[in-house]
């Protein structure tokens, strides 16, 4: 019965479904706060930490690097939430640890450094002329490079007729993107 | 021959599918030693893998402040929830605590019109059999029991006078009634009051108990919502021959209640 639900959260994540989100926010914030706070880590810098749980824990999900729960969500958030406070409470360069987070009960290796910490000015000019794109083109490569959807699943979603149609539209707003920058 | 048709296929193959299977993680073995041969050789290429790692990148930082304000958003509708659940816990307490004085203050001021009569009328006879000593020594208990009578402690009082020895004794009874009677307690005063308004004993009667009584036991009635008989005694006060206690205050009262 525990597996039936905790496979359809999974999917849910996937979609983006923010009611989802709230849940496991709610859910698994008091047990991850108590942990946390056993670090002797302070109550603001815990809140903050365990929300970039969550997102580096839906980023696993989004990514296909965690395809079922074989353990509840608790175990995950921790093990995630373990290697953000060691990165907190040792205020090294986050290239130090390599990012790879082990789950002790199931052997199973999650990432947390999915995506670079860096964030250059060239990245944020990519990021100021991305919002100026229609919301076609942003909604398609939102989906493709953010939340792990394929060009397939992208087409479906986004009611094209076919997976041609839909690549030479992401290649037309690469390109628009790039020429806006240049 | 066969593997030099197949790196054939490989090269036609779009630059842009080959950047596609990176990011979703789709390489075969060989199109990724291809990717990486690219990456060194054909600056195009690597240029426009580039910019879409950092494309990949702002994105990611868009999405990841987006999604933090939203569990931000979370967060405080969590700590919303606790207050206004506050204000309403504290909202329905407030509400149950005017019901109750309601309820209180609807209950004293709708007394029936002979327990009204009762209050105005009512007070406990003052103590004419051991006026109280101050600082003496070897306090009998019937001392004590009238000292607490004094001090309006009622319970303590009928406790003492339960444990004298003379507690059959019309004034020890009497009292005893008028602790009860102070106390709201109607019945036990009426049982009191009842022999020693009918006792024959005239002789032994220096204080006039029986007379007294009459009245005590009308107040009594009155408390009890027995009007007839608090009337009936009241008229024996009214007609009493050698007793004037209380006589017009009787007289009042029987102009006052309403006949039922």
């Amino acid at each position: 019965m525990a597996g039936v639900s905790q496979k359809i959260h999974l999917e849910a994540i996937r979609k983006g479904d923010s009611s989802v989100l709230e849940t496991i926010y709610k859910s698994n914030r008091d047990s991850f706060l108590s942990f946390a706070l056993g670090f002797g880590i302070n109550r603001d810098d815990a809140l903050d930490i365990y929300q970039d749980t969550i997102i580096a824990f839906r980023e696993n999900v989004t990514s296909g690097k965690l395809t079922e729960l074989k353990c509840a969500p608790s175990t995950y958030l921790c093990a995630i939430g373990k290697y953000k406070i060691f990165q907190l409470l040792r205020r090294q360069k986050p290239n130090a640890l390599d990012g790879r987070v082990i789950v002790e009960e199931t052997k199973e290796v999650l990432d947390v450094n999915l995506f670079e910490e860096e964030y250059t000015n060239r990245m944020e000019l990519i990021g100021k002329q991305l919002k100026k794109l229609g919301n076609r083109c942003r909604e398609i490569l939102v989906l493709f490079y953010y939340e792990g959807y394929t060009l397939d699943e992208i087409a479906i979603k986004l009611d094209y007729s076919n997976k041609l149609v839909l690549k030479s539209q992401k290649s037309r707003c690469l390109k628009q993107l790039k020429d806006s920058i240049l | 021959m066969f593997e030099t048709a197949e790196r054939l296929n490989f090269i036609t193959m779009n630059k842009e599918d080959l950047i596609e299977k990176y990011f979703t993680d789709t390489l075969s073995n060989e199109e990724r030693i291809l990717f990486d041969k690219l990456l060194q050789n054909d600056q195009a290429f690597k240029e426009e893998f580039v910019f879409q790692k950092e494309l990949k990148q702002s994105i990611a930082h868009q999405q990841r402040e987006t999604i933090k304000r939203t569990l931000q958003g979370f967060e405080a509708n969590l700590n919303r929830k606790k207050v206004i659940s506050f204000k309403y816990w504290l909202a329905a307490a407030s509400v149950m605590l005017i019901l109750t004085l309601g309820y209180f203050a609807f209950n004293k001021y709708t007394a029936s019109q002979p327990e009204k009569l009762f209050t105005s009328n009512f007070s406990p006879y003052e103590n004419v059999v051991h006026p109280t000593v101050r600082n003496s020594n070897n306090a009998s208990i019937e001392s004590k029991a009238f000292s607490a009578y004094d001090g309006g402690s009622y319970y303590k009082a009928i406790n003492l006078l339960n444990s004298v020895e003379n507690k059959e004794a019309d004034y020890i009874r009497f009292y005893k009634a008028m602790c009860f009677l102070a106390l709201d307690k109607n019945q036990e005063a009426i049982d009191l009051l009842l022999p020693i308004a009918t006792s024959p004993n005239e002789s032994s009667d220096k204080y006039k108990w029986r007379a007294k009584a009459n009245w005590y036991l009308g107040l009594a009635y009155l408390n009890n919502n027995e009007t007839d008989r608090a009337k009936s005694q009241f008229n024996v006060v009214i007609n009493h021959p050698d007793c004037d206690f209380k006589k017009e205050e009787a007289k009042k009262i029987m102009s006052q209640i309403k006949s039922d």
